[in-house]
Order: structure tokens, then C-alpha cells, then sequence
């Protein structure tokens, strides 16, 4: 895997809507960031994230249309580790979106969790519509 | 994920491994929860020790179990929570609602 002085490198995943698939982007992170500067609670994390993204893609973007596919970018760099997850579904307002009330509901947590476990977390459309979840972890600081 | 079920002291003990997230395992763990509370067990403890993660949905299958125990009178606690686990909990504030333990006679006796 690369090191860090080296360029970044990208991997790209395609998924099938299925939740049986949700292990694989665990699966690369712990493969590939092994050698990376970070934490293992950072790769926790933000693989953590990342099943949380994909899992919203699956269910709520592509309603588990196993046809319709979720396209994941891991870009590994020097300074960050970037993934974005791409579905094809309509997306949602998320600058107006605010957790549900309630400790024992049984769902609406998984953006709460992205938010706590990322550097940054950004929703938008790719250019060609699809809507695109980018989740960074930044490299700890060496001081 | 698969569920391997035992019982010590009047405990019963459901051994998760695997990734606890939704889809078919919702069915599969209410349903086992069910069939005890059916037998007449009012006390379980989930061993999460081979349980690779948990997403949000997955919490949420965990929260609907501990709701239908404690429905029934009976109470439904953690064993062997992994540090990866145990941070979805905090970021979920669910911690303060589950009590785990990293020992399992001391969990089997904290039904007594």
C-alpha cells in the first residue's frame, strides 16, 4: 500500500444494493489503511462512517433496487483519507435536516454518526446527478 | 450474522457473530427474543465478542429487542462490547441506557 510520500491513490468500488455488500468498504479501509499514520480508532470511525453512507444509499437512495448500484472512490493521500459515495437517488435537503427526538428510536442515527465520526462530511449532486456523500478523516497532526 | 444460543443460572446468553445490520437480522433476533420471552426467560445477556460492527440500523435492532424484554419484566444487557462497538453507543448516547460487562460471571450475576 502506498506511504505517505507518495501520490494519492484511488480505488473504486462498485456495490449492489444489497446489505450483504456493507462489509466490503470495512474490508478495503482495514486492508489499505493498515499502513497509513492514522489510528486504528480513526479507521474505526471512519469506516463506520462510510457503512453508514452506504447503507442511506442502499435503502434510501436506491431503495434496494439491486440493480441500482452504489459507487464508492477511496482516495488515499498523504494529508486524508477521502471516500465518496455515490447513489442514484434524489438525494435530501441535509443543511435543513435535523435528528429525530427521541434516545430509544429505532432509527435516524446514521447521520449523527457520520457527522461525530468524519473530519468532514459534505452532501451535494455530482455533475452527472447523482447524489454524492464525501467523507474525510485527516491525517492526526505530528507535533 | 448467526446467533448461537446457551443458558447458565437462569440466564440466557445469545452469542451474535458476525455484522449486526439490519435487513434479515431484525427478523432473526426479535424472533429469537420472542420464542424465550414465549418459554418463559425473562433474562438475557448478548454477547457481542464476534460481532464485527454495528451500523445505525443495527442499534436499532438492539434497541427494539431491549424494548420487548423489559416489556415482558425482564431485562436484556451487553457482554464483551469492542471498543469499535462501544464508540457507536457513546456517539448514540446508548451507553447510557444498556449496561455492558467485559466478564461474564460478573454479567450472569448482576441478574441475581
Amino acid at each position: 500500500m502506498s506511504h505517505v510520500n507518495e501520490p494519492s491513490q484511488l480505488v473504486e468500488v462498485m456495490l449492489p444494493s444489497r446489505l450483504l455488500f456493507l462489509g466490503v468498504p470495512d474490508a478495503i479501509l482495514m486492508e489499505l489503511a493498515g499502513d497509513l499514520p492514522y489510528e486504528q480508532k480513526d479507521i474505526d470511525e471512519l469506516s463506520t462512517a462510510v457503512i453508514e453512507a452506504c447503507t442511506n444509499a442502499m435503502e434510501h437512495g436506491n431503495g434496494m433496487e439491486q440493480g441500482r448500484r452504489v459507487e464508492l472512490h477511496f482516495l488515499f493521500s498523504p494529508d486524508e483519507i477521502r471516500v465518496t459515495v455515490l447513489d442514484q437517488g434524489p438525494g435530501f435537503d441535509f443543511n435543513n435536516w435535523q435528528p429525530p427526538d427521541g434516545l430509544m428510536r429505532e432509527r435516524g442515527r446514521g447521520i449523527t454518526i457520520m457527522r461525530e465520526f468524519t473530519d468532514e462530511l459534505t452532501y451535494d449532486h455530482a455533475p452527472d446527478g447523482r447524489f454524492r456523500v464525501q467523507l474525510v478523516k485527516r491525517r492526526p497532526r505530528q507535533d | 450474522m448467526k446467533i448461537k444460543e446457551r443458558s447458565r443460572d437462569g440466564v440466557v446468553i445469545l452469542e451474535l457473530n458476525g455484522k449486526l445490520m439490519g435487513g434479515p437480522d431484525a427478523a432473526t433476533f426479535n424472533d429469537t427474543l420472542k420464542t424465550l420471552i414465549h418459554e418463559g426467560h425473562r433474562n438475557v445477556l448478548v454477547d457481542l465478542a464476534k460481532v464485527d460492527w454495528v451500523n445505525s440500523t443495527g442499534l436499532g435492532i438492539l434497541i427494539s429487542g431491549y424494548s420487548t424484554v423489559r416489556r415482558s419484566g425482564g431485562d436484556l444487557r451487553l457482554l464483551n462490547v469492542s471498543d469499535r462497538v462501544e464508540s457507536i453507543f457513546m456517539v448514540s448516547k446508548l451507553h447510557t441506557v444498556f449496561v455492558s460487562y467485559s466478564n461474564e460471571d460478573e454479567a450472569v450475576r448482576s441478574f441475581a
